[in-house]
């Protein structure tokens, strides 16, 4: 397959004057197969090729094999599939982790946005930098750890139930609930959601929502049918990164939400370290990455929809 | 007016509250992990640091940091190797197919780095390469090269695409050309990619703990102490992971910033 | 005398250390089509802003019918504006758009949407209704914008430099389009812009503001013909102004020695000059016969040489050399001019009779 794409590539650097002038408005040269263009161009399609294709091809293949006699064994079996999704726990569990993934999108955008929307038209150029950099800031701690913290922080000794003590609440229960789940999504996706969302914000052109106060439209009015609509695909992004975050995560489910009920992450794990069942644990991972890519595609196809004119 | 000044600083003061449940975990983190409690709670106990002196003693947290540390030096060569190829692929030339071929270098980040873990251990256990320290390097780059291509193909993109272009005019060959033309202009950047990739790497656990198996990064080893009881190392060594990377993306911020697209490069060939 | 619609009074705007408007008193009467005109950076368009209520005055009054509004927000006043960048909503389709302001005030839909379309067909534009604006041309996407800002049948309108983004042809045909509109609907306009020919065009009565400050309000005419400073002079037509020293008054004329040696004028009424005062004198170009003198009373008298010819269209700009750099321009009509042929070098008599001067007041 390497092969194949090195042979497609035509064009070199050692141009004639005439095909440089031709290509000269791109500034790419189209390349003939020389040692100088393939030493470049190998290393991506070799190293993706080998370690991140082929196992995501082993991946859907290992899916049709199957386990005798606790032996993993190359097949072509559709038992694996049938199995996963004839048992009710697995639909649920499928049904739930979607659930959790969209209440994750929607909680942290909503939540996000008084912060974006503030950052993008209420602060100064350079308080807008400072909160950027904030914000960027969580993207190289520790997940693990920051989620360890809110486990301090949320457990019935902990920090917050010891404030709650202090007024004569509580003990109220905040681990292994749905709510701890949230809190770590939360803890996940903020910042990220934050930042797709001001992006898009701050590209919204000011003169139409000056043009909507000057038309009658009040603040609140305002924002829902202009400053929104114009923000659109940001938004959209926004949420669907939070989706996408939180479909996969496995940190947070387990170590704030008490691993009961389970998502589709703590299926993959549990199905990989007890019994090592590989081909059922693919089936689920497939199903997820497919469930993605529809989820992504729909996304964008939501956010670009503007183009179509409507009346 | 005053309506205005309202809204704007209930706004302002949101904007903290949002940041500040940011931070939480981090600041807590760091303040317990200089608490003489083992327990995170309040009242605070007293200042101590015997949970860093913990770490460094007992076997496991340094053995973990000096495998970060192989595998962060590793995946940062080869990553900002491969993606600085590819980079300079997409810069330099167009051919059929291009799309599928880039599309390698941007589709990693889009998969659950769950199920990233979970196919790569499935595959290298098939072919022998996992439970080594290797596997995680090897499955690491997978992951990190698109942030170095991103960044040095950003770089590249303020290049003015006739520097190549005048050196070749003056008798250079290409692999000269490179050398003394391409590489000097991104060097900014593939140093900040060097440091960024290491960050990425350090900080990454979930391919590593999949296909790690007994040797621990530093976040594994955080994941692992997690699945035992209450430990305050946690925190200590939570704070010190804090304080390694944010010095690595600072050091990538400052060189990235050191040169900037029209200064004239003074080198001597 | 009816009660002006809009007066500006002693209104003025800070930006911390700098002044963009500095007190200017302003009155726009009902009806009225009136230009606010001067060059990039004099304020017009901050004061456009004012009375929309996009910026907040930071002294002075603004009163729309008697009552004061400095202090009501854009969506509180009835002053739609036609934006410079037209501003329409991308995300909508035309009809949208135009019943925006209806919806604003919370009228059916059905009502909407009547008024909407009765504004679209009167622009011609109905069949365009259901589309996105993106799809539109520059001329309609303009009309779509007037259209919006006058569903609301609004007291005032007013316009931000709407025609700067059309090319020349099409900005004619607005102009005409848009002073029609004004005559059939007798709603005020407020029109700012930088291009004098077409504030000259379209408005009954044209403001001049330079540096933050009024220079001249009055009629086209009359700006043109007595302009009451040296840069309204300058900024007015093809002025030529020269400056020199009061030699003589004999109660009807007066003579000034200049530059292009002695001149007679008309002696200002109202004012009175002594010898050795320095004056400043307007000569309109157009005022200029060369050849021959023209007939009667005192004439002015010039002799210099051609340094270039200038067509525009049909009206030809001779610019003569008078010495020091500077430039003395005759505009006359190129038919006039058909049956001569310059040549640069060429020496030029021009003539002007003395009332046609003007002398600027004293700065």
């Amino acid at each position: 397959m390497i092969r194949r794409q090195a042979r497609r590539f035509q064009g070199a650097p050692q141009d004639s004057a005439a095909s440089s002038t031709a290509s000269h408005r791109q500034g790419r040269a189209p390349l003939k197969p020389d040692g100088y263009a393939l030493f470049w161009g190998s290393p991506l399609a070799l190293w993706q090729g080998l370690f991140f294709l082929a196992p995501l091809a082993f991946l859907v293949l290992m899916s049709f094999w199957s386990v005798k006699n606790f032996r993993l064994e190359p097949d072509l079996t559709g038992a694996n599939w049938v199995g996963m999704w004839r048992k009710g726990y697995v639909v649920d569990t499928y049904v739930r982790t979607l659930g959790y993934g969209a209440l994750a999108a929607v909680v942290s955008s909503l939540i996000a946005f008084p912060a974006s929307y503030a950052l993008a038209f209420k602060t100064s150029a350079a308080t807008r930098r400072l909160g950027i950099f904030l914000l960027i800031t969580p993207f190289f701690t520790s997940y693990t750890v920051r989620i360890y913290s809110w486990q301090g922080v949320l457990s019935d000794d902990g920090i917050l139930n010891a404030l709650f003590g202090y007024v004569g609440i509580g003990p109220v229960a905040m681990l292994n609930t749905l709510f701890g789940t949230v809190i770590g999504y939360l803890t996940l996706c903020l910042p990220l959601v934050i930042l797709l969302q001001l992006f898009s914000l701050s590209n919204v052109d000011r003169s139409l929502i000056e043009a909507a106060h000057n038309l009658g439209c009040g603040r609140i009015r305002t924002v829902i049918l202009v400053i929104i609509p114009s923000a659109k695909v940001g938004l959209i992004l926004a949420a669907t990164f939070a989706f996408i975050l939180s479909f996969g995560d496995f940190v947070s489910p387990v170590s704030l939400g008490g691993s009961k009920p389970p998502t589709l992450s703590i299926l993959i794990v549990d199905t990989v370290k007890q019994g090592n069942h590989w081909p059922r644990a693919a089936v689920i991972a497939v199903t997820m990455v497919v469930t993605l890519i529809v989820v992504a595609f729909t996304a964008l196809y939501f956010a670009y929809a503007h183009r179509r004119a409507r009346s | 007016m005053t309506v205005d000044r309202l809204i704007r600083r209930m706004l302002r003061a949101y904007v903290v509250i949002a940041l500040g449940f940011v931070f939480v975990p981090i600041v807590i983190s760091f303040i317990f992990s200089f608490n003489s409690d083992r327990f995170p709670t309040l009242p605070l106990g007293s200042f101590s640091t015997e949970w860093y002196e913990a770490i460094f003693s007992e076997g496991q947290v340094p053995v973990a940091f000096r495998t970060s540390l192989i595998v962060g030096g590793a995946v940062a060569l080869l990553s900002t190797f491969i993606g600085f190829a590819a980079a300079y692929t997409d810069f330099r030339y167009r051919f059929f197919g291009k799309s599928v071929y880039m599309s390698l270098a941007l589709l990693p980040p889009t998969i659950p780095v769950l199920i990233l873990g979970l196919t790569m251990l499935m595959f290298l256990s098939r072919v022998s390469l996992v439970g080594e320290i290797h596997s995680v390097v090897i499955a690491h780059v997978v992951f990190c090269m698109p942030f170095a291509m991103a960044l040095i193909r950003l770089r590249l993109s303020q290049m003015d695409p006739d520097l190549e272009r005048a050196a070749w005019n003056l008798g250079a060959s290409s692999w000269r050309a490179m050398l003394g033309v391409i590489v000097p202009f991104a060097l900014p950047a593939i140093l900040s990619a060097l440091f960024l990739t290491a960050a990425v790497s350090f900080d990454e656990f979930m391919i590593a703990f999949f296909v790690g198996g007994v040797n621990e990064t530093v976040p594994v080893r955080v994941l692992n102490m997690m699945q035992g009881q209450v430990s305050p190392r946690i925190n200590a060594v939570g704070s010190l992971v804090f304080a390694i990377s944010m010095t690595l993306v600072i050091v990538a911020q400052f060189l990235l910033m050191m040169r900037r697209p029209g200064r004239p490069m003074l080198r001597r060939t | 005398m009816a009660e002006p619609l809009l007066v500006l009074d002693k209104v003025a705007k800070h930006y911390g250390e700098i002044t963009a408007v500095h007190g200017i008193d302003l009155e726009i009467a009902r009806g009225e089509f009136v230009a606010i005109m001067g060059p990039s950076g004099c304020g017009k368009t901050t004061t456009l802003r004012m009375i929309a209520g996009l910026e907040a005055p930071s002294e002075g009054e603004i009163r729309l019918n008697g009552e004061r509004v400095n202090e009501r927000k854009p969506w509180q006043r009835d002053t739609p504006m036609v934006w410079q960048s037209l501003a329409l909503f991308p995300y909508m389709s035309v009809l949208r758009n135009v019943e925006f302001g209806l919806k604003m005030r919370n009228q059916s839909a059905k009502t909407r949407r009547e008024k909407a379309m009765g504004w679209l067909e009167r622009m011609g534009l109905a069949a365009h209704a259901g589309r996105n604006i993106t799809q539109l041309s520059g001329g309609e996407r303009q009309r779509v914008a007037i259209a919006r800002a006058l569903v609301t049948e609004p007291e005032i309108l007013l316009l931000d430099e709407p025609l700067s983004a059309l090319d020349a042809h099409l900005r004619i045909r607005m102009q005409s389009e848009i002073t029609q509109l004004q005559r059939q609907l007798g709603i005020t306009f407020a029109y700012v812009t930088h291009n004098q020919s077409e504030a000259f065009a379209m408005a009954s009565r044209v403001a001049i503001m330079n540096g933050g400050r009024i220079q001249q309000v009055g009629s086209p005419r009359e700006v043109y013909r007595t302009p009451a400073n040296r840069f309204v002079a300058e900024f007015i037509g093809a002025n030529n102004i020269v400056d020199g020293t009061l030699r003589g008054n004999d109660g009807e004329a007066i003579l000034i020695e200049t530059g292009l040696g002695q001149l007679r004028a008309p002696a200002p009424i109202g004012r009175s000059y002594s010898p050795g005062d320095k004056i400043a004198l307007v000569i309109s170009a157009d005022r200029v016969a060369i050849g021959a003198a023209p007939k009667g009373g005192a004439i002015n008298h010039l002799e210099a040489s051609l340094i270039s010819e200038e067509f525009i269209g049909s009206v030809v700009t001779l610019h003569l050399d008078i010495g020091g750099e500077r430039v003395f321009r005759v505009q006359k009509q190129a038919h006039e001019l058909d049956a001569t042929a310059f040549t640069p070098g060429q020496k030029i008599s021009a003539f002007w009779r003395a009332e046609d001067m003007f002398v600027l007041p004293a700065d």
